[in-house]
């Protein structure tokens, strides 16, 4: 004959799961009012458990995310079991990534409530997006090592077989010396190029955002490059307020900034002189816009498509460049949360739009 | 053998030119740095039936890449087959891109940089073979 437990002692293995799993567990009636909470979901939210009975579960979420939760609710009022994923943040708690079970509990044949049991899975969603990122970031250094480190090593191979035959006077052996040289130099940048990647990404976690004033940077940046504009008789105008603060990694803005401007200095039109302006707008608590337009040569944006800013991909045909500034300037404005966008036009000039916390 | 070579790379000009002139072709070489003016070249050649018999193309180019290149050839592919051997010239050892060159029916084969006497050869003696034009 088969025995059960006495209900106490099941109440008891049940309240000591309740009380004490790191997994936050609700129990909400049709109208999302917390009829329970487990301690996991008070310590979350920072309150005592009489200021969260009685409430509805929407008081400790964002809006965003109201009408997703009414759904799963009512649906799991129909008798099913579900489960979904959210990102946001609870009470005043930091946004974090949630795998969440909603669990209808039957009584006489109707369901008169749902529990919630919520898992933190920041910690797990953060490493396959690094594991995804790494694996594009592989996939791409293939693409080098097969095409801007082999391509100088492959002519460098051709050009010393060529060499063995030259006369050592003639003007051949001299040009086949001086191709060697430049593309052995080559190889070399390449190397550099990926050291210097590579060690942003070694940095990236140790970045340590500081408070940085956008108007003094800039005229940093602009006074290390004042010979190259005074060359090309090219003028930045900085219509940025005084006391705009950006908050960021400051070698990292400053590389932004140099890259972006150095940029508009190399790819500046022909008929006309450099005008570069750089406008910000943003209030302490806003994200900061900071916009970089030039008038020159500009390049197809249809053409380039999202190669923009990837590495080693360069869109002026008539001009040096290895395609690694736009690479920097995007890694480092995603290290700091920002975002850039770009448009251009051919002959017209270049339009860089940047999103800084 | 009348040739075109299309490389974004001054070296791998150079290169070919000078193994041209060893292998005794000095005038059989067209060059491009630019893969835009090469396909407007041809676009303006091919229907004229002035097509040369042997294209080098590069893959790692700006604006146009090789694959693109090729892309854009297609519209001319029934007045290429037979007269002309497009060969693709890269550094890249990527088995996507050999696969790739093996399933484009417009791509005769594909080279690894750097070119040698050797590789110029077969493709003269292909091209003799053939009895391309």
């Amino acid at each position: 004959m088969a025995t059960t437990a006495p209900l106490a002692a099941n109440e008891i293995r049940f309240r000591s799961l309740f009380e004490n799993t790191p997994e936050i567990i609700l129990y909400q009636n049709a109208d999302s009012i917390i009829q329970d909470a487990n301690p996991a979901f008070l310590a979350l939210v920072g309150e005592a458990k009489e200021n969260v009975v009685g409430r509805s579960y929407n008081d400790f979420l964002p809006p965003e995310v109201h009408q997703l939760f009414a759904d799963k609710l009512r649906e799991a009022f129909t008798g099913h079991m579900v489960r979904f994923d959210m990102y946001a943040g609870q009470g005043r708690s930091a946004p974090r990534h949630w795998d969440v079970v909603k669990v209808p509990l039957w009584e006489q044949g109707r369901v008169v409530g749902v529990h919630m049991v919520a898992r933190d899975i920041t910690d797990r969603t953060r490493t396959q997006e690094e594991l995804f990122a790494q694996n594009q970031d592989l996939q791409q250094f293939t693409y080098i090592v097969s095409h801007n480190l082999r391509a100088p090593l492959a002519n460098a191979i051709g050009l010393v077989d060529l060499l063995s035959t030259e006369e050592p006077d003639s003007p051949y052996f001299a040009e086949t010396r001086d191709h060697l040289q430049q593309n052995l130099r080559q190889l070399d940048q390449v190397l550099q190029d990926m050291n210097t990647i590579l060690t942003i990404r070694d940095r990236q976690d140790l970045a340590r955002p500081e408070d940085v004033t956008l108007a003094e940077l800039l005229a940093q940046v602009i006074y290390n490059l004042q010979d190259m504009l005074d060359q090309c008789g090219g003028t930045v105008q900085v219509e940025v307020p005084a006391g705009l603060l950006v908050r960021g990694n400051r070698a990292y803005l400053y590389s932004i900034f140099f890259n972006l401007l150095s940029n508009a200095i190399k790819y500046r039109a022909e008929g006309r002189p450099l005008r570069v302006v750089v406008a910000a707008t943003g209030t302490p608590e806003q994200a900061k816009t900071i916009t970089v337009a030039d008038n020159g040569s500009g390049f197809d944006l249809e053409q380039a498509g999202d190669k923009v800013f990837k590495l080693y991909k360069r869109f002026h045909p008539h001009h040096p460049g290895r395609g690694l500034g736009l690479y920097l300037v995007k890694s480092h404005i995603d290290s700091m949360g920002g975002h850039i966008e770009v448009q251009s036009q051919v002959d017209a000039g270049t339009r860089f739009t940047l999103v800084l916390p | 053998m009348q040739t075109l070579l299309v490389d974004d790379d001054p070296t791998v000009i150079f290169l070919v030119k000078r193994l041209f002139d060893y292998e005794g072709l000095p005038d059989a070489l067209t060059t491009f740095l630019s893969p835009v003016e090469a396909l407007a070249f041809l676009q303006q050649q091919v229907p004229a039936g002035a097509l040369p018999q042997v294209i080098l193309l590069d893959l790692n180019m700006p604006l146009l890449n090789g694959w693109e290149f090729v892309e854009a050839l297609k519209p001319l592919e029934e007045m290429l087959r037979g007269q002309c051997l497009l060969y693709i010239l890269t550094s890249s050892l990527a088995p996507t891109d050999a696969r790739r060159a093996e399933d484009n029916p417009l791509v005769t084969g594909l080279l690894h940089k750097p070119l040698g006497r050797q590789q110029i050869q077969a493709i003269r003696a292909r091209v003799q073979g053939q009895g391309v034009a």
